[in-house]
């Protein structure tokens, strides 16, 4: 790992608003920019995958698919009985948690593009249909674990729920199921995907200056607003405690060797693809997970998942993880 | 001298995630008028800063009748009791238009 591919200009700028926080600058953004830019990330890397992906071979798509899902039941469980055990959350808090590490952040995932075309890596474009994929099966899992852990708790402490408290439950439930599929990033990235790949080739050239010239200026920007962001919950992490701060460090590690290794062995991707495929077994989501978990799961603390997805493995993710998946998929790859 | 008629004013401090779902409660008891508004603070459930638009708090602000504050805030409580961090007080107003509340909440 170079020091130079950590001196990317969004890497830098994410120091950038870390560090404006930390020496308190009365540096503000507008409250709705990171949703703003966040929309524009998603529509531009949509726009440009489904073109690619027009391209793309059938077969590979689906079997992508295929792992996305198994990686997006799959990695919750394991963040959830690795949690169980530290014995330092409840349940409940183990489910919310372990939804937010199963689900992906797209902000970690476009970083990671930007370092691959900074050190010219090529990568298959796949990955971003398991972007999209991966944003909710987490959830589910989360409901799951969640519903399991206060059906154990009813019967420990011998209480029985009324019939109208399980109707509203399952009803919660169906919109739950609702919600997550139907969360705004998956219809953006979706949306934008299928739009670049059926659109005509000239009407996408225009949309180049928007797709690929700005880009990267875009995501320099939400990463310096995400910097201030995860800088304000860095001061929370006495609040989680040693060891579920480790927990944000080691979980992203575990789901980033499972991802590289997914893409490289399973999905036979390259360097660039299998890194970017161990990017999303490792990132945890901050925009999708966390307003579900408060609906779902509201007997969960928040400022423990929002501490560790937003404070502690979005910046571990992005200065050190990136460049280590990538190591990683070197060595699995070669 | 225009005349103020006395009435009581359901305010509820909650995540912007659950937006909806107060929004349903007021209307699965005939409450189709209400006002809600962003804010940022912290409390039990932490710091929210409303910093980037992720996590912001809102106020939601009811004007009711007697008759409906009761059911209301026996649902609200069924809400905190299965863990929804709600922050609920009501406060005495005066208004001019009396009429328009009690219709609202028909």
């Amino acid at each position: 790992m170079s020091l130079s591919s950590l001196l990317l200009p969004a890497v830098l700028f994410f120091a950038l608003g870390v560090i404006a926080r930390l020496i308190k600058s009365d540096l503000r953004f507008p409250p709705d920019l990171a949703k703003v830019l966040s929309i524009y990330l998603l529509m531009a890397i949509g726009l440009h995958g489904g073109y690619e992906l027009a391209k793309a071979d059938i077969v590979v798509a689906f079997q992508s698919i295929i792992w996305a899902l198994v990686l997006g039941f799959t990695l919750p469980i394991i963040g959830y009985l690795a949690l169980v055990a530290t014995r330092k959350v409840n349940p409940l808090d183990a489910a919310a948690i372990s939804a937010h590490y199963g689900s992906v952040s797209a902000g970690t995932f476009l970083t990671a593009i930007a370092y691959l075309d900074n050190l010219s890596i090529q990568y298959e474009t796949y990955p971003l249909i398991m972007l999209a994929v991966m944003e909710s099966p987490a959830i589910v899992v989360g409901l799951i674990l969640a519903a399991k852990a206060r059906h154990s708790i009813a019967v420990r402490n011998g209480t029985n729920k009324t019939a109208v408290e399980n109707s509203e439950e399952q009803g919660s439930f169906k919109e739950m199921l609702r919600d997550a599929f139907t969360n705004g990033s998956v219809v953006i990235l979706i949306g934008s995907m299928i739009i670049g790949a059926v659109a005509a080739p000239s009407g996408m050239e225009k949309l180049k200056p928007f797709i690929d010239d700005i880009f990267m200026g875009v995501l320099c920007l939400f990463l310096f607003d995400m910097g201030m962001v995860a800088a304000r919950r860095i001061g929370d992490f006495k609040k989680v405690g040693v060891l579920l701060a480790a927990f944000g460090v080691v979980m992203p590690l575990i789901g980033g060797i499972i991802g590289v290794y997914v893409g490289a062995n399973m999905l036979d991707f390259s360097v660039g693809g299998a890194t970017l495929v161990g990017v999303l077994g490792a990132s945890a989501s901050y925009i999708a997970v966390p307003p579900a978990m408060r609906l779902a799961i509201p007997e969960a603390n928040p400022s423990f998942y929002l501490t560790l997805s937003l404070g502690i493995t979005f910046p571990f993710n992005v200065i050190i993880g990136i460049p280590l998946y990538h190591s990683i998929a070197q060595a699995i790859v070669s | 001298m225009v005349s103020l008629y006395a009435e009581k004013m359901l305010n509820i401090i909650s995540n912007d995630s659950l937006e909806e779902k107060l929004v349903c409660m007021f209307k699965k008891y005939g409450v189709n008028a209400y006002t809600i508004v962003q804010a940022r603070g912290a409390g039990s459930s932490g710091d929210v800063s409303y910093m980037s638009g992720f996590d912001a708090n809102i106020v939601v602000k009811v004007i009711l009748p007697e008759s409906k504050m009761q059911v209301i805030l026996e649902s609200i409580e069924r809400k905190i009791k299965k863990g929804y961090h709600l922050t609920v007080y009501i406060t005495d107003i005066e208004v001019i238009t009396p009429e328009k509340f009690e219709k609202i909440a028909r």
